[in-house]
């Protein structure tokens, strides 16, 4: 427990400047207390429109039937199971910043890990959504859970799906709690900072009366650590079975050993992608520059080119296996990608993925502003469209030709797609608003002589 | 700083205070009456109490509300419950099929008094217990909302609705009455009539109206081989033939296991003849046509000819056998005719391969009297007699059955005639037109013009079930009985006389056809018993006293209606006569070819259109093209090409007489400069689901067609740039594109092999055994387990079990846009696949259904456990329990499952199918799935419930052999076996223990129950093809 | 000095984490135990200079981890072994290695959420927001950048005077009483308050009916659908389709169903008699049926042993006994036939009982009347 506090003192700052703990609460605070600015309300009148139209979208489809979607036989899951994996797959660079980061005495996670926390949690809500509304009978979602029913039936636990249910959701809470034991020592600071009635009641009320009190502090850090211990297997299992989906599955293109480490990689990949972006955007408009600094930027675009070769090097490989396993099946199904009805978004894919984020060899490219936010995107894009390619060209084409066919997303695919970007940037602009982007208490830790200068009992 | 200032805003929040604090506060002594206030009781929570209140309050009435579940019915038992009729309980009757003029004897399963379902009579001689896909399929056509429940009054717009029989009977009877008073005429326009009773009707009408005179056509006729026979053989009763012991066919244009003639029984005696567990002796069948038909894709060997070019290679035949061959005396006829045709000149002229010709003529050759030779009723006279000469000549004759195809009793009129009624109509010579459930504006030929002349006629009658085209413009329409609400009686056979009888009683305010007429004739005022009387009195005089049987005739009607039919050998005319030595005489020589040659052919499901709005019937994919909800241009790829087509082009196809325009789909086999189209499409006023479905071609219809042959000279072709959507259930690959070319063989899904292959090494499927392999030990099952096989020598992709499935199992009708993005709902398809090139491709078909694997893939991936394996080995689907994530389907390796994406009886046409009656057309022991849920075939699981209770009842435990599903039951080919696979006694373990036993995609370790038997296909050559 | 309100801890400021950590350290080494610091975020060290024990909340994760996995194995192997065992995909019921993945899940999901809730509820005592230190300046300050100790009045070591003076050595700054809010006697305490209770039955009635609408209507709307009510139409319901309203027809008059030929003799008793014979043996088992279907349908009129002894106690005139001359000496058909066609006020069977039954009761009849006039053979 000790080592991990005396950790702080080893390297140079993360934070630039000199700026007084007090300045560090006044800076960070500043969105909670000003009334939204008009270039907020702007992104919020877009994100909440798409949210909009995602929303007309899924009600068609609750309300006349899966049949609204472009899904078909054989190719019976399309968009929404695209997007779930998209999703889940963002949400990893939150935990691996805010656990992983952690258990590795990263300190300069602190200046990004409450933001990464938070864009977990919207994107895993995100996620969240799709299994459910790619049910051809929505309003039964809970048969998925085992609870005594009218059935007497509980459920299949040999099913990936099951296993999905489980993963997510529990990957969602504790994230969830992860998140908000973070929040309580800011809440607290908040709460003894305003002077507005209801601010306060709401501040007290979720600080649950936190007194900054060391008797605290001693068992908030262990448990602290004992989060980031099980966040981090969690986060790595999370991904691992949503590529069961596929893995477990008979159909080629799917049935490969390789797909857990490839997700997981692919994940963390997409996730930093993204976590880059948006901080990109926050660093700008709330003037966290000098806490949010270039240098963590250019840490998240070493990690991408890390995992980026990764998910480069499983493309390569699944090519080999399909070619060296000798199976007929495996090798039209590869040989399709490449070259069959949907080559485009194969080849989409892997420049996104395996070609640009190459650029991030160059320091320069890896320190640019503009050059990352763009090969960010493109890497975003990319990751979409790897998931696109596992689950359509995978399925359009099996065992009988007889029954081969093609996928065409209509108008709802589409609108439910934005409207889950819609969802997840709406979530951002509010939680930027309502809540401190960073941690004040780890960033007040992590400043100049913020600890004591001799060391006794130690 | 005043720490005292007590905070007025946490009052809301108040909580019990930290104990500790308190014990503190204890210690200290105070001003007495401060501390009394530090006990836990004076902080009393009470707004926790409050809370706990409302929540118990709030839990107690939401209890509360969940009374008073839904309502589930009352019960309504009968109140005079008939002999023999149990509730839930099936009974059967006996009839016969009027779907088109084959009339096969049908046994109805009805419950509770209403028919659920149309099925083969076992007992008929003729169709032995198989019924076509329209057969099937049209018991829809009693449920159909469209049907008319009234009589109406007024043509087209000027329609004033219902009017009561009395006045329609009153106000008619009159005007035919002054018709006859003013020597009108009177003209019955009706189908080929059959029923010797229908014909006695017909001759008491015209004997109660004199000016009477009866018009019957069919589009679909068989005249010209009719004709040509009598020109053979003198007679005019055509022969039918028995395949099973033909060695060798050449069918000449001829679709006989399809559209052409009795195809049930074709298909039934053709299959026998091609069974390698009987005999290893299959026959062999050789195809020259230009079309690809369900017999061409079925051929051993197939030649591509243009139907214009027929003759000339009949002739070329000739020549071969009399000249070359030495085979057939040479007569002065045959001289004239043959010499500019030797067989050699013929191919080269036509692309025939010689080497394929020459197997031909040898094996006619050397099967005398065990060939047949039979050529297509779409073709000219002229041919039919070369045929029959031909036949007679090898003396195959000895193949045709003694029991032979008599006239029809009202048989069609000429084109002649035909004409000169439409004349009479114009110039008003016509006081009254009856048309007795015809529909000539749709069916005539457009150059007759038919319609125009109907509106000089003053009264115009149309007895129909719906208001079709012609009742459009009649002024009156009154609604007739369904085919399952009538009497009646059909001669097809000179041996048989099938008996047909109603299983329900009217459902709306309808009349039988022949009831009407007799009513009107005087005899008597109608009543439903009207006609059955007059049906009962002419047996009694005219078929019972004949046969001079010892029952009286009351038992002999009941045990004919109990049968469905009375055996009439009587009727029969002795042997079959020779043919005449100078039957060629009046051959004229053929006409040399043109450019493109038009062929009209027989829609395989909807025959003239009749069947229009039967959605089931639309949605069965072509055999070939598995093209669904239109007719189409068919043309060959090189044809294509000429004119830089492509599928889904319009053309404008322009004759003499005149033209139509329609979509161009680009089919394998066809023969260049060839176009084919069938009939019976492009109706636009035939209901809800039929009407505007695919193109009418009454344009291309020539009057010459009424009584000759659809094959059309003179044809030009051109592009009119639209273009067109054609839906097909299978996506078509480039038989020529490498990428994909012959996976169906690479893949062993179609695994195939030659006769001669088979008798060298009858294992020669199983020269690489596979080596499959388990980590868990296999479940074991005990008593009964089920399991399938399909022989493939025997399967000729008819549908009939595809439509059978779709009654049986009430499987929806999705439509054509949802067709279209691959929604289909059937549970078990032909899969089609092309191997060899666009020009002769050689077509395999396969029947796939849920092959109910015993480690089903579907099932590990259930999250809900929707889908699980039942003690008795199926793999049954659980329907309320399905939530439907859809994932059984994808990890299907077989795609066998289907997905509700909507509810699809609510979806199509405006929920045409959520409109009453047609619930009642469900059977009553399958769910109706909703929405959302998953389906696939359950090996008809409640037929073999139903077995595993009368089992019960006679307290034993069920057999194999008690269940038969609905596809086996329809299979007219017998090519489905089905039954107990641990009774190694049983056909199906048979059948799995065969060397010609495969399973699909058995390299998955699936373990699918669905044996497949390879085709062997009976060619020269030892290697396949 | 007297003041109302006791007094909670006595607290005082400093600037550095330096200065605090003496601070902590100087207090403890005074002996005082009731004591806590306040810092904005953790100052390192300080639990040594606090002599506080290391948390243990490592064990509960432990434990509460363990409870997870086994709790999961255990729960899934009684699912799949003993409630409802299912052959899914052929595999065997106990496939332990698809359960991994669900225990993991649920082991870490446990694990972390319960001990963060025990770190809450046992250790901080949370949720409390009435604790005397909030909304002091003390931590308003200690929870922005200054360091604070807070010396409980309820240490035993506690006196006011001599705390006050050794916080003054360890050079706090800001050194103030911190007392309890006791303004907690204002509040309402009646639970019967006609407001309350207003509210009260206004969410019962709103809830109620919520609950009703929805669990009656709202789940049978468009486009719930479960299948319950099918277009289809079942045995023995009704059917508006038809006038009648009968789901159930009769057969057409003049109809033959498959098997059910019409009764020859309808009618004409004495040619039933003359020309009917029994189609069946009297075999045990047909008699065994016989018995089963004369205890149901003719015992009632004709009593048990045929001898006309109704069992309906005379509410309904007594049918003749069947072992009269008349009965005994007729001919199987003629039984058969007023079974079928009933006689006098006896109804038809017809459409009760099968045909065979018909026979086998025939048999049974026969063997009532030879019980009843048995012969000495029979006797032996």
């Amino acid at each position: 427990m000790s080592t991990v506090v005396a950790d702080y003192r080893r390297e140079a700052e993360v934070v630039e400047g000199t700026p007084s703990p007090a300045s560090i609460d006044a800076v960070i605070a500043a969105p909670l207390d000003v009334f939204p600015s008009r270039r907020w309300w702007v992104a919020f009148a877009v994100t909440s429109s798409m949210l909009g139209l995602g929303a007309f979208c899924v009600g068609m489809t609750l309300f006349y039937g899966l049949g609204v979607w472009g899904i078909n036989q054989p190719v019976a899951w399309g968009f929404d199971i695209v997007n779930f994996v998209f999703w889940v797959g963002i949400g990893h660079a939150g935990t691996l910043i805010s656990a992983i980061l952690f258990l590795l005495r990263q300190r300069w996670r602190t200046g990004i890990a409450r933001f990464a926390e938070a864009m977990t949690i919207f994107a895993v809500i995100c996620a969240g959504l799709f299994p459910i509304l790619h049910l051809g009978r929505p309003w039964l979602p809970l048969y998925l859970m085992p609870y005594p029913n009218q059935h007497a039936l509980w459920v299949n636990f040999t099913s990936p799906l099951v296993w999905d249910v489980f993963a997510v959701s529990t990957y969602f809470t504790v994230s969830a709690v992860f998140w908000y034991i973070g929040l309580m020592p800011d809440l607290a600071s908040l709460r003894d900072r305003t002077a507005q009635p209801i601010k306060k009641l709401l501040y007290s009320v979720f600080s649950l009366g936190w007194r900054h009190s060391h008797r605290h502090w001693v068992h908030y850090e262990r448990a602290y650590l004992i989060l980031a211990g099980f966040a981090t297997p969690l986060v790595l299992s999370v991904h691992t079975i949503v590529s069961f989906d596929f893995a477990v599955s008979v159909i080629p293109g799917w049935h490969t050993t390789i797909f857990p480490p490839y997700f997981v990689a692919g994940a963390v990949f997409s996730g930093f992608a993204m976590v880059q972006n948006v901080l990109i955007g926050v660093r700008q408009a709330f003037h966290l520059r000098h806490i949010i600094t270039l240098d963590h930027l250019e840490k998240m675009n070493k990690i991408m080119i890390l995992t980026g070769s990764m998910v480069g090097y499983a493309y390569a490989m699944e090519f080999f296996i399909a070619w060296y396993s000798g199976n007929q099946f495996e090798q039209f199904v590869f040989l399709n990608r490449a070259l069959g009805p949907y080559a485009w978004a194969y080849w989409t894919m892997v420049s996104c993925n395996v070609i640009f984020p190459q650029l991030f060899w160059f320091r320069r490219i890896r320190r640019s502003i503009g050059i990352m936010f763009a090969i960010g995107i493109l890497v975003n894009v990319g990751m979409w469209f790897e998931r696109f390619v596992i689950v359509i060209t995978s399925l359009h084409r099996d065992f009988l030709p007889s029954s081969w066919g093609m996928y065409i997303p209509t108008f709802y695919d589409y609108g439910i797609l934005l409207g889950s970007f819609g969802l997840f940037f709406t979530l951002i602009l509010l939680f930027v608003r309502v809540l401190p982007v960073v941690s004040m208490s780890e960033v007040k830790a992590v400043l100049p002589g913020a600890q004591p200068t001799h060391h006794s009992h130690s | 700083m005043s720490t005292e200032s007590p905070n007025r805003h946490w009052r809301s929040l108040q909580e019990a205070a930290d104990p500790a604090s308190l014990k503190g506060v204890a210690a200290q002594e105070f001003a007495p009456g401060v501390t009394d206030d530090f006990d836990l009781a004076t902080l009393s929570p009470i707004s926790r109490k409050r809370f706990l209140a409302m929540l118990a309050a709030s839990s107690a009435f939401a209890a509360a509300g969940c009374t008073n579940y839904r309502d589930k019915g009352e019960i309504v038992p009968y109140t005079r419950q008939p002999e023999g009729h149990i509730p839930g309980v099936a009974n059967a009757y006996a009839s016969t099929c009027t779907g088109c003029h084959q009339a096969c004897g049908t046994l109805i399963k009805t419950r509770e008094g209403r028919p659920i379902k149309i099925d083969g009579n076992p007992d008929h001689p003729v169709n032995r217990g198989a019924i076509c896909p329209r057969g099937q399929a049209s018991i829809l056509n009693l449920y159909d909302p469209y049907r008319l429940r009234n009589p109406q009054r007024g043509a087209g717009t000027g329609r004033t609705g219902d009017l009561s029989w009395e006045q329609a009977d009153r106000t008619i009877t009159e005007h035919l009455a002054q018709c006859v008073a003013a020597g009108r005429k009177i003209a019955v326009v009706t189908p080929p009539v059959y029923s010797p009773t229908l014909k006695k009707v017909l001759n008491t009408f015209s004997a109660a109206f004199s000016t009477t005179s009866v018009y019957a056509y069919d589009t679909l006729h068989e005249e010209s081989r009719r004709r040509a026979w009598r020109r053979v053989h003198g007679d005019h009763l055509l022969p039918v033939v028995e395949w099973e012991r033909a060695r060798v066919v050449l069918a000449l244009e001829s679709d006989f296991l399809g559209t052409d003639g009795m195809s049930v029984e074709a298909i039934r005696r053709f299959a026998a003849g091609r069974d390698p567990l009987r005999s290893e002796e299959l026959n062999r069948l050789y195809v020259v046509e230009g079309d690809l038909s369900t017999t061409g894709a079925n051929a051993d060997y197939r030649l591509r000819l243009r139907p214009d070019a027929q003759l000339h290679f009949l002739l070329g035949l000739l020549h071969e056998l009399t000249y070359v061959r030495r085979a057939i005396p040479v007569t002065p006829e045959a001289r004239r005719l043959t010499t500019e045709y030797p067989l050699q000149k013929v191919a080269e002229d036509y692309g025939v391969r010689k080497e394929t010709v020459d197997h031909l003529v040898t094996d006619l050759l050397d099967n005398r009297g065990r060939a047949i030779l039979v050529a297509g009723s779409v073709l000219e006279e002229d041919v039919h007699v070369m045929v029959h000469y031909l036949n007679s000549a090898l003396g195959n004759t000895r193949l045709y059955s003694r029991d032979r195809m008599p006239p029809a009793a009202v048989a069609p009129s000429s084109e002649l005639d035909v004409a000169s009624l439409v004349r009479d109509m114009k110039s008003g010579k016509v006081g009254a037109v009856i048309h007795l459930d015809a529909n000539p504006v749709f069916d005539l030929p457009a150059e007759l013009a038919y319609g125009e002349a109907l509106e000089q006629v003053p009264v115009s009658v149309s007895l129909a079930e719906t208001e079709d085209e012609t009742g459009a413009l009649c002024s009156y329409v009154l609604p007739i009985h369904n085919q399952l609400e009538s009497w009646g009686d059909h001669q097809r056979r000179t041996h048989t006389l099938s008996l047909q009888q109603p299983v329900i009683a009217p459902l709306y305010n309808t009349r039988q056809k022949e009831g009407i007429l007799l009513a009107w004739a005087g005899t008597a005022p109608y009543s439903e018993s009207l006609y059955h009387e007059f049906l009962m009195e002419r047996w009694r005089a005219e078929v019972h006293a004949p046969l001079g049987v010892a029952s009286d005739f009351k038992t002999f009607w009941l045990a004919s209606l109990h049968d469905g039919l009375a055996s009439t050998p009587g009727l029969s005319e002795g042997p079959i006569p020779e043919a005449r030595r100078d039957a060629l005489g009046r051959v004229s020589m053929p006409a040399p070819v043109e450019a493109y040659a038009l062929m009209l052919t027989t829609s395989p499901f909807l025959g003239d259109g009749r069947f229009a709005n039967n959605g089931w019937l639309q949605e069965l994919p072509h055999p070939i093209s598995k093209i669904v909800w239109d007719n189409y241009a068919a043309v060959s790829s090189a044809t294509a090409a000429r004119h830089e087509l492509s599928t889904g082009d319009m053309i404008e196809v322009l004759l003499p007489h005149g033209r139509a325009t329609l979509p161009v789909a680009i089919q394998p086999g066809i023969a260049d400069s060839v176009v084919t189209v069938f009939l019976g499409y492009g109706r636009w006023n035939a209901g809800p689901v039929g009407s505007h479905v695919g193109t009418s071609v009454q344009g291309l219809l020539s009057r010459s067609a009424l009584s000759g042959s659809r094959v059309y000279r003179g044809v030009s072709v051109t592009k009119t740039g639209g273009t067109y959507r054609l839906v097909s259930t299978q996506e078509h690959h480039a038989l020529d594109d490498p990428f994909v070319k012959d996976f169906h063989r690479s893949r062993n899904i179609i695994q195939e092999g030659t006769l001669e292959e088979y008798r060298q090494n009858p294992r020669f499927l199983h020269e690489k055994p596979l080596e499959l392999f388990s980590i868990s030990k296999e479940v074991s099952y005990d008593g009964v387990k089920w399991a399938m096989a399909i022989d493939m020598n025997k399967c000729v992709g008819c549908n009939a079990c595809v439509s059978a499935c779709n009654v049986e199992n009430n499987v929806p009708v999705v439509g054509k846009e949802q067709v279209a993005m691959g929604r289909e709902m059937q549970w078990i398809r032909i899969d089609r696949y092309f191997s060899g090139t666009p020009e002769d491709p050689v077509p395999s078909h396969q029947p796939m259904l849920c092959q109910h694997c015993d480690t089903a893939p579907c099932e590990n991936v259930c999250p809900v456990v929707a889908t699980t394996h039942s003690p008795d080995g199926l793999n049954q689907m659980v329907y309320n329990r399905c939530v439907g994530t859809k994932y059984c389907s994808n990890n299907c390796p077989y795609k066998v499952r289907r997905f509700n994406f909507y509810n699809f009886r609510d979806h199509l046409a405006d929920g045409y199918y959520e409109q009453e009656p047609v619930s009642l057309v469900h059977n009553p022991e399958v769910t109706v799935r909703s929405r959302g849920v998953m389906e696939k075939c359950t090996f008809c699981v409640q037929r073999i419930s139903e077995a595993r209770q009368v089992a019960a009842q006679e307290g034993r435990a069920v057999r194999g052999s008690d269940v038969t599903t609905a596809c086996q039951q329809a299979c007219p080919a017998q090519a489905i076996v089905f039954g107990d696979m641990n009774d190694p006694a049983s056909e199906v373990s048979r059948y799995r223990a065969h060397n010609l036993g495969y399973h699909v995609l058995a390299e998955t370790n699936a373990r699918p129950n669905v044996t497949y038997l390879a085709r062997l296909r009976n060619i020269h050559t030892e290697k396949a093809l | 000095m007297k003041h109302p309100f006791p007094l909670y801890a006595l607290t005082g400021l400093f600037g550095t984490p330096d200065g605090i950590t003496r601070a902590a350290e100087g207090v403890a080494a005074a002996g005082y135990t009731r004591f806590d610091v306040n810092t904005p975020y953790p100052v390192h060290g300080m639990e040594h200079a606090m002599r506080l024990h290391s948390s243990r909340l490592g064990v509960f994760a432990l434990v509460f981890g363990l409870v997870g996995a086994v709790g999961t194995i255990a729960f899934i192997t009684w699912v799949t072994l003993v409630d409802y065992p299912m052959v899914i995909g052929g595999k065997p019921f106990w496939s332990w290695p698809a359960f991994v993945p669900v225990t993991f899940e649920v082991t870490v999901l446990l694990a972390s959420v319960l001990s963060v809730v025990t770190m809450i509820v046992l250790y901080f005592r949370f949720p409390n927001t009435s604790h005397p230190l909030h909304d002091t300046p003390y931590m308003k300050k200690v929870s922005l950048d200054h360091f604070g100790i807070a010396i409980l009045a309820s240490d035993p070591l506690f006196d006011e005077r001599a705390t006050r003076s050794l916080l003054e050595q360890l050079g706090a700054k800001e050194i103030a009483a911190v007392r309890y809010d006791l303004d907690d006697r204002a509040i309402d305490r009646r639970l019967f308050e006609p407001r309350f209770l207003g509210i009260l039955a206004l969410t019962a009635i709103l809830v109620s009916g919520a609950t009703y609408v929805s669990f009656n209507h709202l789940l049978y709307w468009e486009p719930f659908n479960w299948m319950s009510e099918q277009p289809k139409l079942k045995p023995q319901k009704p059917s508006p389709l038809f006038p009648d309203g009968f789901g159930m027809r009769q057969p057409v008059q003049g109809t033959v169903a498959r098997g059910s030929l019409p009764y020859a003799f309808a009618g004409r008793p004495e040619e039933a008699g003359k020309y009917l014979v029994n189609t069946l043996l009297p075999t045990s088992s047909v008699l065994a049926v016989g018995k089963k279907k004369y205890l149901t349908f003719c015992s009632p009129c004709h009593g048990n042993f045929g001898e006309g002894n109704s069992r309906l106690r005379g509410q309904f005139p007594n049918p003749p006994t069947l072992h009269s001359d008349k009965a005994r000496t007729w001919p199987d058909g003629s039984i058969y036939h007023v079974i079928s066609e009933g006689q006098n006020v006896m109804p038809a069977y017809a459409s009760q009982i099968p045909v065979n039954d018909r026979w086998a009761i025939v048999h049974y009849v026969r063997v009532l009347q030879r019980a009843h006039y048995a012969k000495e053979s029979d006797l032996k």
